[in-house]
């Protein structure tokens, strides 16, 4: 999937992906997120995953909508709030004394929609980066973008290195066991010393073989403080496709922040046009 | 013309007190090949990584003296621009490649220095060219073996038409296969090119006929410099580093190499019945219907190509991997139980693994406590703890490092504490994924030697992969040969090494 299709710049990526992480933070209702959320799984579809990365990503979807919608239904503290149930009376002895019983709450729930709808367009968009686009394309597009090459650097191989970081992180498991160590057991303190240290062969690892790419990637020129001598032999430029991408988004940014500022204006008195009811209304009910 | 000049050179890491190069002088002139060797940590990287500035524009630490390289001082002028002259190999392909595809990565050194596309079209079919990948310009980095992911690795360098050479243990992760076609592309460059090699090695006895000149290294100091004719004409001071040597001397003064052992095998500890395995995703099987039965006190050495399925078959059994169902239904019983049917903490004590890269077994905060840690998971008595670390660290030479962190030594300091690790359980099964990878010989024996006659004691059966054919000669007493997943030889090792064909097949001649 990386290397075959024929795609957007990995600039134009890095923006949709900005913008997408501007648009779902402005957005409130589950509709309009949830239009950013198929968009971010479109980009998925026409990249042509393979199926374990298919797998792999229904797996982030669900433990994050899992985690948000679980956190935010028990744990929601505005108010109004209406009580779906109750898990543990107030008058259970200990525990619903201690925390004053605990309940899942329809606005948790829906709170927790929004926000999973927010991080998992992000996480999708994210992901859709990190498989359609060559390291050293992301590395030249950040470079572009102007963020300071050694992060740049830094951002790229992390995330050229996570497939290492699975594989090395199931061997060290592995290997722990193998010499007689159990993660779960009484003492808790051990439990948590043992998977603390589990993370030293790991770290260490990944600094290493960093440093040695770091080296490699020097000594055939590579450098993080200039790119203005750098050819490319496939030049990436943006075509129009990754204008026009890029101008509807921006488009829609600025639309939608210019429609909150009237709404905000018109919901605090501050300015009010009939000609503008519309945009009252369509802010209101699909943003 | 003098390509790299050094002078009064000395580099202190910040972490250490000694110098790691301590004062070294060297000319090497136009077209030289120098082999370059030394016991493990004696600076050999260190020395290369300071000709093709590495050290110290990307290292921190203190240098003095100057390094010249075509009447440029290295130490002062940008990576960038030394880099069009100096080309720097390392040692593990899967290290130094950064892009998807083979055209991008050698793209991207020519890119970095300004070489316009038409022209970076060009270097890259010749450098393809000359690395024998002819035509694979699109071919992905994570579909190629070992062997050609350093060959990339070497055309992305050759492609920036660099005069000097730097080759930092290029064919210690390789098969014999793949280590004979980088020589033979090295020869190339050197003869042909007249491109100055400087190739640091452990493995004298592949690079002594290509090169003409000879420095011997030892504690930062180029203590031997020496054409290669006269070189090992006194091998005393190589065999005194415990470096290896040509095979001519080798067997002069070397001989004896027979194993001093009687063997008298016990039960059955392994039995492999039709066991097949495939990787999630791959589309072929890395281990063929194999059946295989071990006995308490065998040494075995496993041998074969990268990629023939040596680490698979070890995981497998060690319990780390369960055999795939589809097409058979094996079966890998450890010690009389079913593998499926145990859990890996209840192998601790009867299996022991060190992987090829010991750092992934390391975890603790010293040696002793990392040698501590399996017998206290196995709740024995602090005393009998206390005396097992004291034994492993007398057994495995970590006494001066005792107290020191594991990630903070060196390569191969850090195999002998992985490996002290997973003695220290007593195991009735030890297996170890290329113990001789980044060990210079002297280590590598007593190493063995160590494993060897503990091993004897205890009755325990031992299972190593390797390419190293005069270690699995002395040590083994049984080879099992792998080609593509497939077992193709199982027995003695003087049948396996005096049948040349049988070793073609295991890419193990050529």
């Amino acid at each position: 999937m990386v290397s075959t299709m024929p795609g957007l710049n990995a600039i134009t990526k890095i923006f949709i992906m900005m913008l997408c992480g501007c648009l779902v933070i402005l957005l409130d209702s589950p509709l309009s997120l949830f239009t950013c959320f198929l968009f971010s799984l479109s980009l998925i579809a026409v990249s042509s995953p393979t199926l374990k990365q298919i797998r792999l990503l229904l797996l982030f979807l669900l433990f994050t909508t899992w985690g948000l919608l679980y956190s935010q239904a028990i744990f929601y503290n505005e108010f109004p709030r209406t009580i779906l149930f109750t898990l543990v009376p107030s008058n259970f002895p200990v525990l619903g004394e201690l925390t004053g019983g605990i309940s899942v709450y329809r606005e948790g729930i829906f709170h927790g929609v929004v926000q999973s709808l927010r991080f998992n367009t992000t996480l999708v968009i994210g992901c859709y980066i990190i498989w359609t686009t060559q390291s050293r394309e992301l590395l030249v597009a950040l470079m572009k973008l102007r963020i300071p090459g050694t992060l740049a650097f830094m951002v790229t191989t992390a995330l050229r290195f996570i497939p290492v970081i699975v594989e090395e992180t199931a061997a060290v498991i592995r290997s722990q066991r193998l010499r007689g160590f159990r993660y779960i057991r009484l003492n808790i303190f051990a439990s948590i010393n043992g998977i603390i240290n589990s993370f030293r062969p790991i770290l260490a690892g990944i600094i290493r073989q960093a440093t040695h790419l770091g080296e490699s990637v020097e000594s055939r020129g590579f450098s993080t403080e200039s790119t203005s001598e750098r050819t490319q032999i496939k030049a990436s430029k943006m075509r129009s496709m990754d204008y026009c991408i890029v101008t509807v988004f921006c488009l829609c940014l600025f639309a939608i922040i210019g429609l909150k500022l009237i709404y905000f204006c018109y919901a605090n008195g501050i300015y009010y046009a009939s000609w503008l009811r519309h945009a009252y209304t369509f802010t209101r009910e699909i943003l | 013309m003098v390509p790299i000049q050094i002078e009064n050179l000395f580099f202190t890491y910040p972490s250490r007190n000694d110098p790691t190069l301590n004062g070294i002088n060297v000319d090497i002139s136009a077209g030289d090949f120098v082999l370059l060797t030394g016991p493990t940590g004696c600076g050999k990287t260190t020395l290369l990584r300071t000709i093709n500035g590495l050290i110290p524009h990307s290292s921190a630490g203190t240098l003095s003296g100057s390094v010249t390289v075509d009447n440029q001082n290295v130490t002062t002028q940008p990576i960038s621009r030394t880099c069009k002259q100096v080309g720097f190999l390392f040692q593990n392909p899967e290290y130094q490649l950064f892009c998807t595809t083979i055209e991008d990565e050698i793209a991207f050194g020519l890119e970095n220095i300004g070489v316009s596309a038409d022209t970076i079209s060009d270097r890259i079919t010749l450098a393809l060219e000359q690395v024998g990948l002819k035509g694979s310009e699109n071919r992905l980095i994570t579909e190629l073996s070992s062997g050609e992911k350093q060959r990339v690795a070497l055309a992305s360098i050759l492609s920036m038409s660099p005069k000097v050479l730097l080759l930092d243990e290029p064919t210690s992760h390789l098969d014999p296969k793949a280590t004979h076609s980088i020589l033979g592309i090295v020869e190339y460059l050197n003869t042909e090119l007249g491109v100055t090699v400087v190739f640091a090695t452990h493995s004298v006895k592949e690079v002594e006929h290509l090169c003409n000149r000879v420095c011997l290294m030892q504690k930062g100091q180029i203590s031997l410099d020496l054409p290669r004719s006269s070189a090992f004409q006194d091998t005393k001071p190589f065999l005194s580093l415990g470096v290896e040597i040509p095979v001519s001397n080798s067997q002069k003064e070397n001989g004896d190499t027979d194993k001093a052992r009687s063997t008298t095998l016990g039960n059955q500890l392994l039995n492999l019945k039709d066991i097949c395995y495939r990787y999630p995703e791959s589309k072929k099987d890395a281990v063929k219907r194999m059946n295989l039965h071990i006995s308490e006190g065998e040494i075995i050495a496993i041998m074969g190509a990268n990629g023939s399925g040596k680490t698979t078959l070890l995981n497998l059994m060690g319990g780390l991997l369960q055999p795939t169902r589809v097409p058979t239904e094996g079966e890998v019983s450890i010690v009389g139980r079913d593998s499926k049917k145990l859990k890996l903490k209840h192998l601790a004590g009867t299996v022991g693994i060190v992987f090829q890269n010991p750092d992934l077994l390391l975890q603790a905060a010293t040696v002793k406590d990392e040698i501590a840690f399996g017998p206290k998971n196995l709740r024995i008595t602090k005393k009998d703890v206390q005396n097992t670390v004291e034994d492993a660290i007398d057994s495995f030479l970590l006494t001066e490092l005792a107290d020191d962190a594991p990630h903070s030594l060196s390569r191969g300091q850090r195999q002998r504490t992985a490996l002290a690790a997973a003695s220290s359980l007593k195991p009735k099964i030890l297996l170890l994924d290329e113990p001789t990878s980044g060990q210079d010989l002297q280590n590598l024996h007593r190493l063995m030697d160590e494993l060897f006659q503990g091993g004897q004691q205890e009755k325990r059966t031992l299972v190593f992969a390797t390419h190293h054919q005069e270690l699995a000669e002395k040590y083994a007493d049984r080879i099992l040969l792998l080609k593509d997943g497939e077992m193709i030889f199982d027995g003695k090792p003087a049948t396996a090494f005096s049948d040349k064909t049988l070793l073609r097949d295991a890419s193990l001649a050529f």
